[in-house]
């Protein structure tokens, strides 16, 4: 049954509908895999009863002829998405006795859908961390390096995919968060548009930055499983009341691109292999017939300040919540309502998470607003502005992922170091933009990826560029 | 209270809980004194990936309120979040407005005897209420219930144009009747659906400065608002005549020993790092919604108290007792439907019926006597089928019991005797017994055709009609 | 940027986390760092850009005023530890 889980959803939706398979047979193998890859750590819960039980429904409805778009198909849920009656820790001590009692918009929709939830992969502790090392559950191991760190936040998906423990993941995206792991392990992934898919039930770290998506084996993949995440959400205001396009159809269809190249950044990359992939990546798709057109992207080297001072602003605010007093980590000592307050905080976070607070807290400050905050949501505008100025001319803007491959865990500990590793990914949040990484080469023999941010609501675009370069390529199969 | 030639300076900030079915930012129901916690949803109570959305209800009844008030209403209403750990506060923020209130200047015109006043609004602004924090229940425990959380409120700060306490109580009774009017809150301060702090200071006459004001809390009833202003100024005088400096800080009104006390001072300095609600968009108000809401508001006490001059010749003073609330205006126009006087209505219901509303703290709409009564005592007297103490007397009978008019005369044989002769034979008995007197009255001496009169009513009861005991006495004096 | 103890206990208390005497100096560090790097964006000068909170801007759709009346408090609350007949619980404050 081994080859079962190798197979991409598109031949999995096949194989079920023509029934060379049965979703028993398919889950059952996942379920294998996940326990023999168990040291990879990549679940926090696994619900392999659970599993089973849908899958012989899953069965049914198939041999009724009732199947769902994603009937049966077994997929991983990153564990910030609430799930009813299911644990949802965030990676934290926190909430590692929060019982949701209420589910995430993005796992009613695939549940909807047909999808059966194999279990809830590790994260860095909220979201915050770039090699999965602040998991309060311990770090995931890249599987196909497992001295090297899988990336993160969304470490737990995208190893789980690249290890073949389930069809595709649901991952977050506040930084980098899908694109750099996807681009470590040598999986696909994808950022929609802001506001694309509803953020109701996935717990908050940056509310203006937050954003769900996909890490899939490939491009056709992540557009299938998109689909079905996405569509306006009236509990969630970000939410955009757009039509979804058919990105299943969009991904195969016939369309032209200009990539927009920014010169300069190209230019400054310092990892020589990083530079040469981009490069004969670009040139692959241009050989393709794909219009190559140098851009400027002036203020793109603003967006990492301003964005860990949006980012820590907004966590800050959002993580207030965790008191103690109605759900989450109450500590036991306890005298004063001060102490309920501070101890069961200090207790219940990590470092990364609380550096995290203390500078958004200080940039809010009285004193400090106008200096950090304001500032950086002005930068915020300019980039938004020199990417609305580029999409002028093209239908899509291509760079590296990540400055670097995956690194060995505990390497790195310098905090801006780690925060650097975001450096290509963070305008894209800031922007609000949609961009995916796709495996296009390697260095030091570990996969590296090329991202391609495209215009708002042009998720399709973006993917079918991306599928044009896995034909023509195989830097994305493995087995 | 000798001012000695201290000006006070007085600001209001109003808290008024809008007349919405649900909750700012979620679909709770707003019941109160129901169990605790029982109003309290996920969103009420911050839990993890709960998002809010806003109640579209809440910004029509703030844009009826500026509309009313002729203030600037923003094109752009943004909200911010507002920092500070405190256990009725769920989320450690307050949703509320800092930048672009909903509501900027307008003003409103207070009377004062026969002057009037005009009171700057400096703003009004959208906020969410806090839950509600109970320290004596428990020995050992605050306890906490939320049902209160997330109620939409519209907090109305005017300008510091007030200068005295009895114009802060006029000030606080417009804003009242604005609302009522608008029905917009139904106003109740016992409830809590309306509260104030008063900003207070005094200085000098000619100091261009104003003096340092110190802030009071919680003052929910127009008593209290008039007792502990008067206190406050009273203290800061005696504070300043004695050379010591105002301390700015918050002061709680003690109601029971009317004086106000110096809160604890926190432990930290107020930081709120307001800044803007990033899981919220900026809601743009158009012209047309602006000229909608002004098209359809409904009549304010002043207009109404202009029409209720005009069209019912009522002089400005009843016009204004009648129009001082909702509940009184419509109870006025509803005793017109029968058909009444306009004058005898507004004397009954401004003396009689004010009378016993006064006497027991109540207001109209809580009173047994309806409309009806009152039209049916009115049109009982024009067709002089009863006394006016007879009146009186079924008045105070529907005050305490209700019932219907009609059946109450006959039950309490309050019908007037119109009956000549049966008057005339009892005229003739006091007569009778009175010779001296009747001869004195021959003889001019006027003044005792009122102690006939009254003889006459006292045999009856008072159901004799006093036009016809004048009448038959006349009569007889003539022959 | 260098922060000051004070700064220190102020985003200590603001924040409700204790910062103890053995890691302030490293986390002190690690702020600093991040500040510094924060800083560059002092290069640019902002004073004609407005400020962009939400990277798009369109109205959201606000909610109808209809209660849901869907609330089970008891479910809710077994996510707590400490609570009595429907009340949260905290150490007692002295007002």
């Amino acid at each position: 049954m081994s080859e079962l889980i190798n197979l991409s959803l598109t031949d999995q939706i096949l194989g079920l509908a023509d029934k060379s398979f049965s979703s028993k047979e398919i889950t059952g193998a996942y379920l294998n895999e996940i326990k023999k890859k168990e040291s990879l750590n990549c679940f926090i819960s696994v619900f392999e009863k659970e599993s089973e039980e849908k899958a012989l429904m899953a069965d049914e409805n198939i041999a009724k002829n009732k199947a769902r778009p994603l009937e049966g198909i077994p997929i991983a849920h990153k564990d910030i998405f609430c799930i009813k009656d299911k644990k949802t820790t965030c990676g934290s001590k926190m909430l590692s006795n929060f019982i949701s009692p209420y589910s995430s918009e993005v796992f009613s929709k695939l549940d909807t859908a047909g999808a059966i939830t194999l279990g809830k992969t590790n994260m860095d502790e909220f979201a915050m961390g770039s090699s999965n090392e602040t998991s309060f559950y311990g770090n995931v191991l890249n599987p196909i390096n497992e001295k090297l760190s899988p990336g993160g936040s969304s470490g737990g998906s995208a190893a789980a995919v690249r290890a073949n423990l389930c069809s595709f993941a649901t991952a977050t995206d506040t930084g980098g968060s899908i694109r750099q792991p996807a681009s470590f392990c040598g999986v696909t992934g994808i950022k929609p548009t802001y506001g694309r898919v509803s953020r109701w039930g996935m717990i908050a770290f940056a509310s203006s930055l937050d954003q769900a998506g996909i890490i899939a084996k490939n491009a056709k993949d992540a557009a299938i499983a998109l689909k079905y995440m996405s569509g306006f959400d009236q509990k969630d205001s970000t939410s955009l009341n757009e039509e979804v396009k058919d990105l299943q159809k969009e991904v195969d269809a016939d369309q032209e691109h200009i990539i927009g190249i920014p010169k300069d950044l190209i230019e400054n990359i310092k990892n020589d292999q990083v530079r040469d992939s981009f490069k004969n990546a670009i040139s692959i798709l241009e050989k393709d017939g794909a219009k190559i057109v140098e851009i400027n992207l002036p203020h793109i080297e603003y967006s990492l300040p301003a964005y860990y001072v949006i980012a820590p602003a907004e966590c800050s605010a959002n993580l207030a919540r965790y008191d103690g007093i109605r759900f989450g980590h109450r500590s036991e000592s306890v005298s004063s309502l001060e102490d309920l307050y501070v101890n069961s905080r200090t207790e219940g976070f990590g470092r990364e998470v609380k550096n995290r607070i203390f500078i958004g807290t200080f940039c809010l400050s009285a004193g400090y607003y106008d200096a950090f905050y304001n500032k950086a949501l002005k930068i915020r505008n300019l980039i938004k502005s020199d990417f609305d100025e580029a999409f002028k001319k093209v239908s899509s803007i291509a760079m590296p992922t990540c400055s670097n491959s995956s690194f060995e865990l505990g390497s790195i500990n310098d905090p801006v170091e780690m925060y650097e590793q975001d450096i290509y990914t963070i305008p894209a949040n800031l922007a609000g933009l949609p961009a995916l990484s796709i495996p296009s080469g390697t260095a030091d023999e570990m996969p590296i990826g090329l991202q391609l941010i495209g215009n708002y609501l042009e998720e399709g675009r973006i993917l079918n560029l991306a599928n044009k370069f896995q034909k023509l390529t195989n830097f994305h199969e493995f087995k | 209270m000798s001012l000695n030639n201290w000006q006070p300076v007085i600001g209001l900030e109003v808290h008024v809980q809008l007349a919405t079915r649900t909750k700012l930012f979620s679909s709770s129901p707003i019941a109160f004194g129901a169990d605790p916690n029982t109003q309290a949803s996920e969103i009420d109570l911050g839990l993890p990936g709960v998002l809010p959305v806003l109640n579209k209800e809440a910004i029509s009844h703030a844009l009826k309120f500026g509309c009313a008030i002729n203030a600037e209403i923003s094109e752009k209403v943004i909200f911010a979040r507002k920092n500070y750990f405190y256990p009725d506060l769920p989320k450690g923020y307050q949703i509320s407005q800092l930048d672009d209130p909903i509501v900027g200047k307008g003003s409103v015109e207070i009377k004062l005897g026969d002057k009037s006043k005009i009171i700057g609004v400096t703003r009004a602004h959208l906020e969410e209420d806090a839950g509600k924090s109970i320290h004596d229940l428990y020995s050992n425990n605050s306890a906490i219930d939320l049902n209160r959380a997330g109620t939409c409120l519209l907090e109305i700060v005017s300008e510091p144009d007030l200068s005295s306490a009895k114009e802060a109580v006029e000030y606080l009774k417009k804003i009242h009747s604005i609302v009522t009017f608008l029905g917009i809150s139904d106003g109740d301060m016992s409830q809590g659906s309306m509260r104030c702090d008063a900003n207070v200071s005094v200085k000098k006459p000619n100091d261009q400065k104003l003096g340092t004001r110190t802030e009071l809390k919680n003052i929910n009833s127009f008593k209290f608002v008039e007792k502990a202003i008067i206190f406050e100024i009273d203290r800061q005088i005696k504070e300043l005549e004695k050379g010591e400096e105002i301390i700015q800080e918050t002061r709680l009104y003690d109601s029971k020993k009317n004086l106000t006390r110096s809160m604890r001072s926190k432990e930290e300095a107020n930081d709120y790092r307001y800044f803007p609600e990033p899981d919220l968009i900026p809601i743009k108000i158009s012209k047309d919604q602006i000229n909608e809401v002004r098209k359809n508001l409904p009549e304010l006490p002043e207009i109404m108290k202009e029409r209720f001059m005009n069209s019912y010749e009522l002089s400005d003073d009843n016009a204004e007792l009648v129009t001082i609330n909702k509940e009184t205006a419509s109870f006025f126009e509803e005793v017109l439907s029968y058909e009444v006087s306009p004058k005898n209505a507004v004397n009954w219901i401004t003396g009689d019926l004010f009378a016993l509303l006064n006497k027991n703290d109540t207001n109209i709409s809580e009173s047994k006597v309806n409309p009806k009564h009152i039209a049916e005592i009115i049109q009982n007297i024009e067709d002089q089928k009863i006394s006016g103490p007879s009146a009186k007397k079924l008045l105070e009978i529907v005050w305490s019991e209700g019932g219907e008019i009609q059946e109450l005369i006959q039950k309490e044989g309050l019908e007037q005797i119109s009956n000549d002769d049966e008057i005339e034979k009892i005229l003739d008995e006091v007569i009778s017994e009175n010779q001296k007197q009747f001869e004195q009255l021959k003889s001019g001496k006027d003044r005792l055709q009122g102690f006939f009169v009254g003889k006459v009513m006292k045999k009856t009861s008072g159901s004799a009609s006093p036009q016809v005991v004048n009448k038959l006495l006349k009569d007889k004096l003539s022959k | 940027m260098k922060i000051t103890e004070q700064d220190l206990k102020n985003i200590s208390l603001l924040s409700k986390i204790k910062i103890d005497e053995e890691t302030s100096d490293s986390l002190m560090k690690d702020l600093e760092s991040i500040l510094t790097m924060v800083n560059k964006m002092d290069e640019l000068d902002t004073s004609k850009i407005k400020p962009l909170t939400h990277p798009i801007e369109n109205t959201q759709t606000l909610r109808e005023d209809i209660e849901k009346k869907d609330i089970e408090r008891e479910k809710l609350q077994e996510l707590s530890k400490e609570k009595d007949s429907g009340f949260y619980l905290t150490p007692k404050v002295i007002e």
